[in-house]
This record gives C-alpha cells, structure tokens and sequence, in this order.
C-alpha cells in the first residue's frame, strides 16, 4: 500500500516538475489536465523527491519568494481569478518557489506603484502599454527589458507589443485586448420595446426614452474620470475615424486641444451629461457604483470596458440580469468619419519584470509561464474576462457565453482600432488633469473651451 | 433652584428632551442602516424603504467578510501596533516631561517647544519624505513604518498633558526619596510614576483613538498583509467584492465593532478620560 | 537634590527617546521635503535642481488655492455649525440627571471611535442618489426627487457634514466638561436674580466657557487645515476639484502625477501655512486673556 503511494506521487511529481520544461510548447496544453489533478500533495511529493526526479534541476532549485504586484483585487472573478490560478498552478509544478500576491484596485495600484519605482519594485508587476503610465517608467530604467525573439510563438496578435516598447526593447507583455463596449440588459430592452440603436441619434434618442421611463440610462464610473476619458475617446473616434490617432498625438505633441473633432467629441458628451444619459451623481461615483446599478437592474446600460465580459458568469450578479448581458459598440454618427465597425480598442494592462528584481530570471520564467498560449489566454477565454492579446481561436468552444461571441464579432469585424485612450496617450500629468477635468466639463462646472486649455497646457 | 424651574416649564423639558434625542437618531441611525443592510442581499439594498427585513438572514455576509477580509490577522496587527505606540508613547513622555518640567537646565524650554512643535505639523505633509526615508532604512513593510509616526505624532500631545499633570504633583515626595537615596530613574518610575495614573489614562485613550483609525500611512507604508491593520479589512473588500454590497457592509459593520463594543463597557472610563485632556489641553 | 536635578548625563538619557523620534520621523522627513521641494524629481530616475521653479509654479497654481479655501469653509463650518450645536446640547445635557444624560453622552460618542475608513464608505453609501440612506429618508417624507448631494456645488457641505457628524461626539464632550467644571454657585446665584435659562446660558455659561470655546476653535481650524482621510476616500477631491484640500492634493501630485518634487514643494508650504496659523491663532488668544 505504502509503496503504490509513493509511487503515485513520484509520477505526479515527475508530471509536474516536467511540465515547467515544457516552456510554451503546445504540449503543454494537452498535459493541462494532468497538471489540475498534480494537487498540493503532489507538490510536496515534488519537493521530496525531487533529487530522483533528476534533471529537471531548475524546479528543485533552492527556496524562492517571487513578490508579484497587481492590479486585480478581486481573486475570485474574472481577470484575478485567472491570474491567481495560474500562480497556484506554477507554485504546484515548482514547489521551490512561494509566490506572494499584493492586488490592489487600478488608482491606489498606480500610486503605490510609483513609490515603488522609488525604491525597489515587487518582482512581476502589472503595467500599462501606454505612455502616460509607461514613458517615466521606462524612463526610470526600472523594468527588465525582454527578448521579443522568445515570444514569436506565443501567438500575439500583430502590433500588440508596439505599446510595450522603447527603441525598439521590448519591457512587458499584453494581457488584454480591451473594447470599448456599451453594455445593455436584453430583458429589459424588450420588456420595454427598445432596439439597440443603429446610430448615436438613435442612442440619444433612446436615453431619453429609457430616462422618461424612470430608469437610469447608462451608468457611468465618472468618479475615477478614466471611464469617461474612455468613453469621450470612443466619441471621438465615432467624429474623426481613423484620424483619431493623429489628431490626439498631434493635440499632445503642441499642448493645442482646440481641434474642431476634439471639441466636437466633448460637446457631446456635455450634451449626453446634460441630457440625463448617466446616473444622477455620476460624476463622483465609483467603478462598483456604477456596476452594480447595472447589475442590479437600476439602470439599462453600462459603459466599460470588454474585460466586464465575466460579468456573464459572476454568480455575485443575480442570474436574471447576469444571462441577460449583451453588448454593442458606440453607434456611428450621421456628421461623422467614423464608421460602425471602427471600434475604440486597445492593449493596455499587461505584465512586466522589475529590472532591479534579484531574481529576474525566476521573474521572467515565470512571466513566460503565464503567456504560454494555454495560460492567460485560455484561462481568460473560458472565464469570459474578454479578449486577450494572443491568438484565442484554438480554444472556442462554442459554449461561450452570448456576450463572448458578441465581443469577438466585434473585434473580427473591426475596419479599424483605434489604439490608446486619449487619456493614457500623454504625460502623467496630462492624465491626472484630464481626468480630473472631465468631470468638471461633463457636469457643466467647467466650459469646454477652459476644459481644452487646461488639458493643453498640462502637456507642456 | 432648578428643580424648581424644572416643574415651572415641563413642556420646554419635553421639547428638549425631544431635541436631545433627533440628535441621538442622526448620531446612530446610519449605523443601524449598515447593520441591517449587512444582513441582506446585495439586491435588497435597492428598495425606497428606510430599513428592511431581510428575507432570509445572511449570516454568510460574516463570514465572509470574517475569512476574506483577514479580520483576525488584522486585528491582532491593530491591537499590537496600538498598544506598543501607546506604551512607547507614555513612557518616553514620562520621561521628556520630568526633564523639562522638574530638572534644572538651561535648554528646557527649547527641548520643551521643539518636542512640542509636532503638534502643528500636518501629518500627511510627511507621507512623501518618510516613504522614501523608510525605504532606504528597509522599514517599508515593517512594524516599525507605523510605529515610529505613530508615537512621533502622538508624542506631543502626551508630553504636554504628562507635563501639566506634572506641575500638580507636589515636589517633596520626590525630596523625600532623594533623603532616602533613591536614583532619578527610581523617582521617576517608582515614585512620580503612580501619581500621573489619571494622566496616563487621558494620554493612552487619547493615543489609542488617534492612531486606531489610521490607515493613510498604514497603506502607504506597508504592502503585504504581514502589518496590516483593520482599516484595511474595508479598503481591500470594496475591490474584492464590487459588486456584493451586503458583504462590504458586513465587513464595515465587523471592523466597527471591536471599538464600539470596548468604547461601551469602557464609556465612562473613556469620558473621564478625553474630558480631562480636553480641560488640561 | 539640586545637583541630582541638574546631572546633564541623567538628562540627555531622559529626553534622548522623545528628541531621536522627533528628529527621526518629523525633523528628518521635512528636511527632505525642503529638498525634493526644490527639485524636479518625478519619482523615479534623477533628480535636477531646479530653485524656486515649484514654489513659482505653486503661486499661480488655482487648485492649491482652491483646496485652501476649502479648508477655510470648513473651518467656517465647524465654528458656525458644529459648536454651536455643540455647546448648546452639552448645555441641555448638563441640566439632565441620571441615566439619559449617560445615554446620550455614550451614544452621541460613537461614530468618533469608527474608522474614517469605514465612515467615508458608509456615508458614500448613505449619499448615493439612487438608493442611499438620505433620498430614502427624503422618500419617507414624501419628497419624489433625487437630490446629488455630490453634485459640484454639494460635494463641500457633504463633506462637512460627514466631519460635523463624526466630529460631533467630541466637541459635544469637551463643552459638557467645561460646563461641569463651571461653579454651582454662580448658577445658584443666577437663580436667586430670577434669570430664566436663557439668560443663564447667555450671561453665565457662555462667558466662562470662553478659554475652553477658544481652545476648540482653534483645534477645529486645525483640523479643517489638516483635513485628508474622509476627502480621499469620499470623493478624491472631485468632482473636478471641488472637494480639493492641501494634504489630498500634494499626495496626487506626487504619487499620481509624476511630480513628487512639486508635491514636496506643497507638503513645505503647507506646513509653513499649519505653523503660521497654529501660531497667530495661540497669540490673539494669549492676547484676549491678558485683556
């Protein structure tokens, strides 16, 4: 009896200290199956007889404590839930190394990171492939920089890794492709009559109505100010199409925010602000405010990001509303450049390694561990957090929730991305103060014209 | 006198009475709110009525705010910190206090006022310098990154009221146990110590209310839930659970009640207390 | 006795703790501040000497003087509301005997021993327009709007509101102290002269209650000064900037903006700014007792 026992643990043992060789080979995700039943006691058993299990000599390694710092508080649901399995599974397949979490939320993340940066970073970190987070970070010299010629296989859609650049290094990883998205309640849409709209008068239009309903329109986190810059990004791509790209980088470069699609785009949302589109106090509500008067049936809308996509599956979210979430895209204008099918969307969160971390290497395999194609990417696919930045087609099922084959339609029907939020494309600077400023435009504290002037010269 | 003017206006003392007790409503009733909504469900937040019966009671909202929120670690890491700041605190005030208030020497005055000083500077005007400070000493993440502001900042308020209690203890006890051979520590620690009993219980409420509720520093200076005190229990729960609002009640409901339940039985204890600082300060 | 009294050794080891905390966790970190406050440093990478670059900027910088004013309503919310309703239950409770006096003593001290952690959450809770305590009381009353009370032009009061509130207990306490400690017999006397309570309050109780209403002004300006914590976590300083204070704003710039030497600079002025008024508040009140 005692015998078969150790030998099962020495071949689960075996199982999982050879799958960390395995590295980003496909193998490894037909070995998936095994690594979940590898439970903690096979971790243990690794440990011990790690010495007889031979060559894999990096997993019998002496004790190491990887410090990761991230943006996902919530390790139950969605994004945090899949970035914490994947640190279980590795700490399970390396028994020598202990991995400590510290999540916090994405504004005291960002804080806490910069006083990080003063003195010594956590080993892996959440960042942001965008300049207003990531320029003085680079600039700093505090991330590891990595060799993009690893990652060829990892499947990254084309340009996802531009943002994570600097001269042409390469300092971290995507995790996401985030849409811009609108979601709605179908139920309550249909118990009400009301149509997804085709354009944004129509959209208008329909705020209204659902408003003289007594419903909330749309609830909006206007209390962290990057929803809306988020949202005004996607107004703007609806007015100027494929220009916006130029017209933000050129507005940044000369501090001059006075162009006519810019001011057009914010005059919309004063209008839509105006009109009783969001809830009342919106502007100094927060994310979970926002979400859960969406959730909980107090309002017909919600506007964020593809990453909400989890919702679907949220057990927290009561199961009437959380299998009536649908999605679509900010409707075309009649005056406007842009079309339906040109979406606001871009790579923004991902994963970096301190450059200063003294165990980089330990970092960066774990880094790579987690973009083998069937970590991130298949875990985040079949908990619905959205789209990742690498290639998920090999793991559809068809058993997606409505609103995941939603968003991919989305995205595989995009004409064109449009790329960084206006608020992440400048300086740190620039992205406080327009956060900060747009709630004082949107809630008519502030005139567009003193709106556009303050966040021209916070870019000098 | 007044009993007389008492029976003269019996509808005014209604009428007070009245006042007195709208006043008590608006203090508590906000808490009761948390309480019974703490033992909903997140939906049934979402009604016009003021206060509601829960359709089943969810108990679970405890518990797992209980397991999630590290409620005992963080506890313990309360209980711990505030009791060493208040212990730190009272003695090196003892200490400062007799120097400045009983000993002769021609720098008293000065010491007295710049040790005092720390009660003007705004706390928070020091966050940005001491991260970095801490940071380079490895203090970040220590029990020491809350410990020393905490009793810096507590400090002068202890050694002001320590050294007015002080003027009223009468020297010549102490000129007695000088007769008798007794050293400066002895006097001050056998002696003057017991007499300052009143004092040290203003000076340790006073410290403990002050640095209990903390968290601006706590949450700059620390990362891991190693030190962590209780205010984090909320900070980190309305992340965790964003859209469980019953759970976040629950855990703010838990993280009230450890001070309110002490404040209650210690009440008058408490009062006496904080109204003596209050008359002396 | 004297030469035991005045041992330099003995000395220097009793006040050595109290001065190195000093030195260590207040004197050391302003030294720094003064520093960085003259320097470009983001907060990573290097840092350029850059004069008074910072402190120039600062005197044209409208948020930083928004976030004064702010505190300076506040004071004016504390002085003109809180205490007065302060003294004059604290007054109404000392006419009370036996245990309702206690009861509402106890209970009206509750909220001041709750985190501000907890407190900022409850009352976001409470402010919320669509299902928050206040519009549900208002419901109950039979009032069918929805009222912001974070709106621009609320956020300030409700601000207030949530400090008078947590507040209250305390000045309510240390009034009642004051007036507990006023001599029997100068009421006694009012008695006989047949004054009603009014006057009483007005003639007696206020006068003497003088050095103690003083002592708490000035602890309230302080405080609306040094006010952070509810701000951060009720509304951040928004919407836009109108729940701005000092404390809240230098802890922005520095660890949101990329400007911890500009933060470093308004940490300076600011203390600067606790020192000045600390002190002219101590000197008009030391010159109205010699009076």
């Amino acid at each position: 009896m005692k015998k078969k026992l150790v030998a099962v643990l020495m071949t689960a043992a075996m199982t999982a200290t050879m799958l960390t060789g395995c590295g980003g080979d496909k193998a490894a995700e037909t070995a998936d199956t095994t690594t979940s039943t590898a439970t903690d006691e096979a971790a243990d058993a690794a440990e011990d007889n790690a010495a007889d299990a031979g060559e894999s000599a990096e997993a019998t390694g002496e004790a190491v404590t990887l410090k990761i710092f991230s943006n996902l508080p919530d390790r139950k649901n969605g994004q945090g839930l899949v970035e914490q399995m994947i640190i279980d599974e590795y700490m399970a397949e390396n028994p020598n190394v202990t991995i400590e979490v510290e999540a916090l939320d994405e504004e005291a993340y960002k804080t806490k990171f910069k006083a990080y940066s003063m003195d010594g970073m956590p080993d892996v970190v959440s960042i942001w492939g965008q300049p207003a987070f990531l320029d003085e970070v680079l600039e700093a010299g505090v991330l590891a920089e990595l060799n993009e010629a690893d990652y060829a296989d990892y499947g990254f859609i084309a340009g996802s890794l531009e943002g994570f650049k600097k001269d042409g290094k390469l300092y971290g990883l995507p995790r996401n492709t985030d849409i811009q998205i609108i979601y709605y309640n179908q139920k309550m849409f249909e118990d009400n009559g009301w149509e997804v709209p085709a354009t944004y008068e129509d959209f208008m239009t329909l705020c209204t109505t659902i408003k003289d309903a007594g419903i909330t329109p749309i609830a909006m986190d206007g209390g962290d100010g990057w929803p809306m810059a988020c949202f005004l990004t996607d107004l703007l791509v609806k007015v100027a199409g494929t220009d916006y790209a130029d017209i933000v980088s050129n507005a940044i470069a000369t501090g001059d925010f006075s162009a006519p699609e810019i001011k057009q785009a914010t005059q919309l949302l004063v209008n839509a602000a105006d009109a009783g589109a969001f809830q009342t106090g919106y502007d100094t509500q927060d994310y979970g405010t926002a979400q859960n008067l969406f959730t909980n049936g107090q309002a017909a809308m919600f506007v964020m990001g593809s990453w909400e996509c989890s919702m679907a599956l949220n057990e927290d979210i009561p199961e009437e509303i959380r299998t009536n979430i649908r999605a679509f895209t900010l409707p075309p204008m009649a005056d406007g450049k842009g079309g339906a099918n040109d979406i606001a969307a871009w790579n923004g969160g991902g994963y970096a390694v301190s450059a200063n971390s003294e165990i980089k290497e330990e970092a960066i395999k774990f880094l790579n561990y987690m973009y083998q194609p069937d970590k991130l990417s298949k875990y985040g696919w079949e908990n619905g957090v959205g789209m990742s930045a690498q290639d998920q087609s090999p793991f559809m099922t068809g058993n997606e929730t409505e609103l995941q084959k939603q968003v991919v339609d989305i995205l595989k029907n995009a004409t064109s991305v449009s790329g960084t939020p206006i608020n992440d494309c400048g300086p740190s600077a620039f992205k406080t103060t327009i956060e900060s400023e747009i709630q004082s435009v949107s809630n008519g504290t502030e005139s567009i014209d003193d709106f556009l002037a303050a966040i021209g010269a916070a870019c000098k | 006198m007044e009993q007389a003017g008492k029976k003269k206006h019996p509808i005014s003392k209604v009428i007070l009475f009245i006042v007195l007790l709208v006043i008590a409503v608006i203090q508590i009733f906000p808490l009761i709110w948390l309480l019974d909504f703490s033992l909903a469900s997140s939906n049934e937040m979402f009604t016009s009525g003021l206060l509601i019966i829960p359709e089943k009671i969810q108990w679970g909202n405890y518990a797992k705010a209980f397991v999630d929120g590290n409620f005992l670690l963080y506890l313990k890491n309360s209980l711990l910190i505030n009791f060493l700041a208040v212990a730190f605190v009272i003695v090196i005030s003892i200490m400062a206090a007799f120097a400045c208030k009983r000993m002769q020497w021609k720098l008293s005055g000065l010491v007295q006022t710049l040790l005092l000083m720390g009660m003007m500077i705004p706390i928070h005007a020091t966050l940005l310098p001491n991260y970095k400070i801490y940071s380079a000493l490895h203090l970040t993440d220590t029990i020491w990154a809350l410990l020393i502001p905490y009793v810096a900042f507590s400090l002068p308020q202890g050694m002001f009221l320590m050294g007015s209690f002080l003027e009223s203890v009468p020297k010549e006890l102490e000129e007695a146990a000088v007769i008798d051979g007794c050293g400066i520590y002895r006097i001050i620690f056998i002696i003057v110590t017991p007499l300052l009993k009143a004092s040290i219980t203003t000076v340790s409420i006073m410290t403990f209310l002050n640095n209990w509720n903390e968290f601006m520093m706590a949450s700059t200076y620390l990362s891991t839930p190693k030190w962590k005190t209780l205010p984090f229990s909320v900070l980190e729960f309305t992340g965790e659970y964003s859209s469980n609002y019953a759970v976040q009640f629950a855990v703010m409901a838990l993280t009230a009640a450890p001070a309110v339940i002490v404040y209650i039985i210690l009440n008058k204890h408490i009062t006496k207390g904080v109204a003596m600082g209050a008359v002396k300060g | 006795m004297r030469k035991m009294y005045s041992n330099k050794l003995v000395i220097f080891s009793l006040v050595l703790p109290g001065l190195l905390v000093f030195l260590f966790a207040i004197l050391a970190p302003i030294c720094l501040s003064v520093y960085y406050g003259f320097t470009d440093y983001s907060g990573m990478g290097k840092a350029t000497w850059i004069g008074f670059e910072n402190y120039k900027t600062l005197a044209h910088d409208t948020k930083f003087f928004t976030s004064l004013k702010n505190s300076f309503l506040l004071a004016v919310g504390f002085i003109c509301i809180q205490h007065p309703i302060a003294i004059i239950v604290a007054a109404i409770l000392d006419k009370l005997q036996g245990k309702a006096e206690g009861f509402f003593r106890c209970v009206y001290f509750i909220p001041n021993v709750i985190s501000v952690a907890i407190i900022a959450y409850l009352w976001k809770f409470i402010y919320n327009p669509d299902f928050g305590l206040l519009n549900n009381v208002l419901k109950a009353f039979g009032y069918q709007g929805q009222i912001n009370w974070l709106s621009a032009d609320n956020a300030i009061w409700a601000v207030l509101i949530v400090l008078i509130w947590h507040g209250f207990g305390w000045g309510m306490l240390i009034y009642y102290t004051g007036i507990k400690n006023i001599d029997p017999v100068l009421y006694e006397a009012a008695a006989i002269d047949g004054s009603d309570s009014k006057t009483t309050f007005l003639r007696i109780t206020l006068p003497l209650m003088k050095p103690v209403i003083q002592v708490n002004v000035t602890m309230a300006i302080i405080s609306a000064l040094k006010q952070m914590e509810t701000v951060y976590l009720l509304t951040n300083g928004g919407p836009g900037d109108r729940t701005q204070f000092a404390a809240n704003y230098l802890y922005q710039q520095a660890f949101k903006a990329f400007k911890y030497g500009y933060g470093n600079a308004i940490g300076v002025v600011f203390i600067i700014i606790c020192l000045v008024v600390t002190v002219l508040l101590n000197n008009v009140i030391f010159r109205q007792e010699e009076v």
